[in-house]
């Protein structure tokens, strides 16, 4: 069996034995059709900003500022809203465009400036904090205020249409062309290229340094739709959206098969890993344990995931050399 | 079809920072020819070669292609004319399929999207033309790496290069995968393209070659034609002086009857069965070959002896004592161990000789006090005292530069392994494992290693020599055990013992036919010599 596809097997079981196990324990409060609508809208953020980090860490990258980066596009979105009486979809395109430069800023900072990944975005996950704080409304003495923005064409969007959350349509869309621009773009392939042995990457004529960029900017995007929908369904901004909200997409990558040494894994990956995390936050709150559990387990399995990965891959590797060496190139 | 000049370099002149490292070279390849490049460590080869393939510029000198001079200021300037360079450090992308590897960067596209259709397709035609063991869906991943190195191949050959640039491409491959690649190299001469051989294996050399170029000390020494192409002169070119004619093909193993049994193995297995049931015996002031081919477990044995990894079962007794093997224990009984990976696992490459020296030798470096008081201090990491300690190891084996202070990572092959090995030789060693001892090493720094392996086995030291470099085994052996698939399968002692006894042993051809064929064998090089 293909590595690619056991791996993906292994994700859905561990969805699966959760699912089971949730059923067991709480049954029909865990198993009905309305918590697995709220778990897939749970989800459905963080995959979508997964779908972003997941091509980092294709590259064999990393990016710590997503939650910053929602914070900072949520209340560019709240100033808009409050100080100017432009259309609701130019608010949501300011939004997106600060989001886009943000990406961009982590993009420079890795791909130009040759700052490792994970101390760059590590910088960055600050400066674009502090700008949310900045630029945060305040009452007449100076106290930050968390911003109403409850006008309903803008809520609207944390609404649903029959069983289908907007942000769930939305979260579709960017997994399907996420999953297509990967596997079937000359630039997806670079960004497979890019991780896995950038070297041989530069000598085949790819730009390392534009292909990070690019990615870098994808994920400021896909961080700045993630804002729109958080705010549209709080229907509020504050300058604690999106704080520790960071583990999340890596996370929900690493339990989806994305191998953090680069290379490989997928954006329905991700989305598996998305579900998992999520679908184990809610059970453990369907159970009423206490939520410190969840983190726990939650580390715990990151931990068992990257040491089966490891192991698995060096033993795929054994047996790819060994072979080479049995049987010569007349295989 | 050999004719017209495809590739002259002539006059060419490089210096860094002062040193002249290449003086007025001259260089021509010839359409559907394979030319060798050899020359020491140092002679100038891989300069010369980057300058080719617009990685250095050059000082001085013109480069002609077709006929014509050209500027080749880049990687992707010499690919542009049709030349391809298959590196040394493979340059696949694992995670992709072959056909993927193939046209990275140049997907064919059909609108947006990538045309896997038309890419598998115009792959597999690469693939038929030239008979490769191919198959384009595969994933790199799962191939072993002669077949990654023929994806490079496959790779100049789609941007439809005419010369191949091969930097050491046996390097890495087991007997089997060399074969197959000499195989290829012959189609593509036949189809016209030309090839630069570098190699530091002469029989490869000798076979392959239709003329071969010699650096040495950055200039030309010869260009010699493929009849003038005589083992002996090659290496006396190369390294300007005459050396032991015996390093060759065959050898009367002698060993030391009644010695005393050093190390003995005991039914030696592997968790993941990569070797099983493995005894021998290795005597005082004895010096043990253990060949075989690449992945036939050889490595894997040592490893465990020395306890890096845990066998599955079995035991290792030194001197009549039982060991519990671990790096640990290994070191304080006497035993020492080179890797095969010299820069991943030999040395520290950002540390400096004295720290690579002491870093194994902490336990000494405290109690056996060159300088400085005795007292509370006796227990402190003394400066001096690794530094006396690194100076010993320089001037035991001529460590070059002899600065204690220079960075492991900056010396040369040969140097960086006198590291290594200096470490051991601050140690009262009972056993010394030497893994692929001088892979990558030119022929003047090996003979001082083969030296030092000699004198300390004359000192009682008993030595494991682990080698897929068959010269080699038969220069330093005093006798010799071939492994195959996780076996030994031949003990060699007391006999002549030929290259292709030895290769057929770790092939598993029968004895009989291996007889025959090195008597074959015998008469053609005669014939030929």
């Amino acid at each position: 069996m293909k590595q690619t596809t056991l791996r993906r097997l292994i994700s859905l079981a561990l969805l699966a034995a959760l699912v089971i196990l949730f059923t067991v324990l709480s049954g029909s409060r865990f198993l009905n059709a309305n918590n697995f609508i709220d778990i897939v809208r749970d989800a459905s953020v963080t995959a979508i900003i997964g779908v972003g980090v997941t091509m980092a860490i294709i590259t064999a990258g990393i990016d710590l500022s997503t939650g910053s980066i929602m914070a900072v596009v949520g209340m560019t979105m709240a100033n808009i809203y409050a100080y100017t009486l432009w259309p609701i979809p130019f608010m949501i395109l300011c939004g997106v465009l600060v989001g886009l430069g943000c990406g961009l800023v982590n993009g420079y900072v890795i791909g130009k400036l040759h700052v490792p990944e994970f101390i760059g975005t590590l910088a960055t996950m600050s400066i674009f904090r502090a700008l949310t704080y900045m630029i945060a409304i305040r009452d007449e003495n100076g106290v930050i205020q968390s911003q109403p923005m409850n006008i309903s064409s803008y809520a609207v969007l944390g609404y649903a249409v029959g069983y289908f959350y907007f942000v769930v349509i939305a979260m579709i869309v960017f997994v399907v062309c996420g999953q297509i621009f990967l596997k079937y773009t000359r630039l997806g392939t670079e960004i497979y290229a890019v991780g896995a042995n950038p070297k041989a990457a530069t000598l085949s004529g790819i730009n390392v340094a534009k292909v990070k960029m690019i990615v870098y900017t994808i994920i400021g995007f896909c961080c700045s739709v993630g804002a729109v929908f958080t705010t549209a369904r709080l229907q509020s901004a504050t300058t604690a959206v999106g704080q520790d909200f960071e583990f999340n997409p890596i996370a929900a990558a690493v339990v989806g098969g994305v191998a953090l040494s680069g290379g490989s894994g997928d954006v329905i990956g991700t989305l598996i890993g998305a579900l998992f995390m999520v679908t184990l936050e809610n059970g453990v709150r369907k159970l009423e344990m206490n939520t410190a559990y969840q983190y726990v387990i939650k580390g715990v399995i990151i931990i068992l995931v990257v040491m089966f990965d490891a192991w698995y891959k060096g033993r795929m590797d054994r047996i790819a050399r060994e072979q080479g060496a049995k049987e010569g190139v007349s295989a | 079809m050999s004719g017209e000049t495809i590739l002259e370099a002539k006059g060419i002149y490089k210096s860094f920072s002062g040193v002249p490292v290449l003086q007025d070279v001259r260089f021509e390849v010839k359409r559907g020819e394979v030319h060798a490049l050899m020359g020491e460590n140092g002679a100038g080869k891989s300069t010369l070669i980057k300058i080719i393939t617009g990685v250095y510029s050059k000082d001085d000198g013109q480069i002609y292609w077709e006929g014509q001079p050209v500027e080749i200021n880049s990687y992707q300037d010499c690919q542009k004319l049709g030349v391809a360079c298959i590196y040394q450090e493979l340059s696949v992308i694992p995670p992709l399929t072959v056909a993927q590897n193939v046209y990275l960067g140049r997907e064919p596209r059909k609108g947006m999207f990538i045309d896997y259709k038309k890419m598998n397709q115009m792959t597999q035609e690469l693939i038929d033309k030239y008979d490769f063991p191919l198959k384009p869906e595969t994933v790199v991943d799962h191939l072993g790496i002669g077949q990654r190195q023929l994806i490079e191949i496959l790779k100049g050959l789609s941007q439809n290069s005419k010369l191949l640039i091969m930097d050491e491409p046996t390097a890495s491959l087991s007997g089997k995968e060399a074969e197959s690649l000499f195989r290829i190299i012959n189609t593509l001469r036949s189809e016209g393209v030309s090839i630069i051989y570098i190699s530091h294996r002469l029989e490869e050399v000798y076979m392959l070659s239709d003329r071969l170029t010699i650096l040495r000390d950055g200039k030309n020494a010869a260009v010699l034609e493929k009849k003038d192409i005589i083992p002996a002169k090659v290496i006396e070119t190369m390294i300007g002086k005459v050396v032991d004619e015996s390093a060759g093909s065959k050898k009367q193993l002698h060993s030391e009857p009644g010695a005393e049994v050093r190390l003995d193995v005991r039914g030696l297995t592997d968790k993941s069965d990569r070797f099983r049931n493995i005894s021998f015996q290795v005597h005082r002031g004895e010096i043990l070959g253990l060949g075989g081919l690449i992945g036939a477990g050889r490595t894997e044995v040592v490893r465990a002896i020395y306890g890096v990894d845990k066998a599955a079962s079995g035991e290792v007794w030194l001197d009549g004592k039982k060991l519990d093997p671990s790096p640990k224990n290994s070191i304080l009984e006497g035993i020492g161990f080179v890797p095969e990976d010299r820069r991943g696992q030999g040395f520290i490459p950002l540390l400096s000789t004295t720290k690579n020296v002491a870093l194994t030798n902490y336990d000494i470096v405290k109690t056996n006090k060159v300088f400085g008081p005795a007292g509370d201090l006796a227990t402190a990491i003394s400066d001096s005292d690794e530094l006396a300690m690194s100076k010993r190891a320089i001037e035991a084996i001529d460590i070059r530069p002899a600065d204690p202070e220079k960075r492991v990572g900056d010396m040369s092959g040969g140097n960086a392994q006198k590291v290594v090995l200096g470490k051991w030789l601050m140690r009262d060693l009972k056993l010394l494992i030497v893994d692929e001892p001088t892979a990558g090493i030119d022929v003047g720094a090996k003979d001082e290693i083969y030296q030092i392996l000699e004198n300390l086995a004359k000192q009682g030291v008993a030595v494991i020599v682990v080698t897929s470099d068959l010269q080699e085994l038969l220069r330093v052996s005093h006798r010799i055990l071939v492994m195959r698939k996780g076996d030994i399968v031949r003990e060699f002692k007391n006999e002549v013992v030929t290259q292709s006894r030895i290769l057929s042993a770790g092939q598993g051809v029968a004895e009989e036919e291996a007889v025959e064929e090195a008597a074959e064998i015998e008469k053609a090089e005669e014939g030929s010599v």
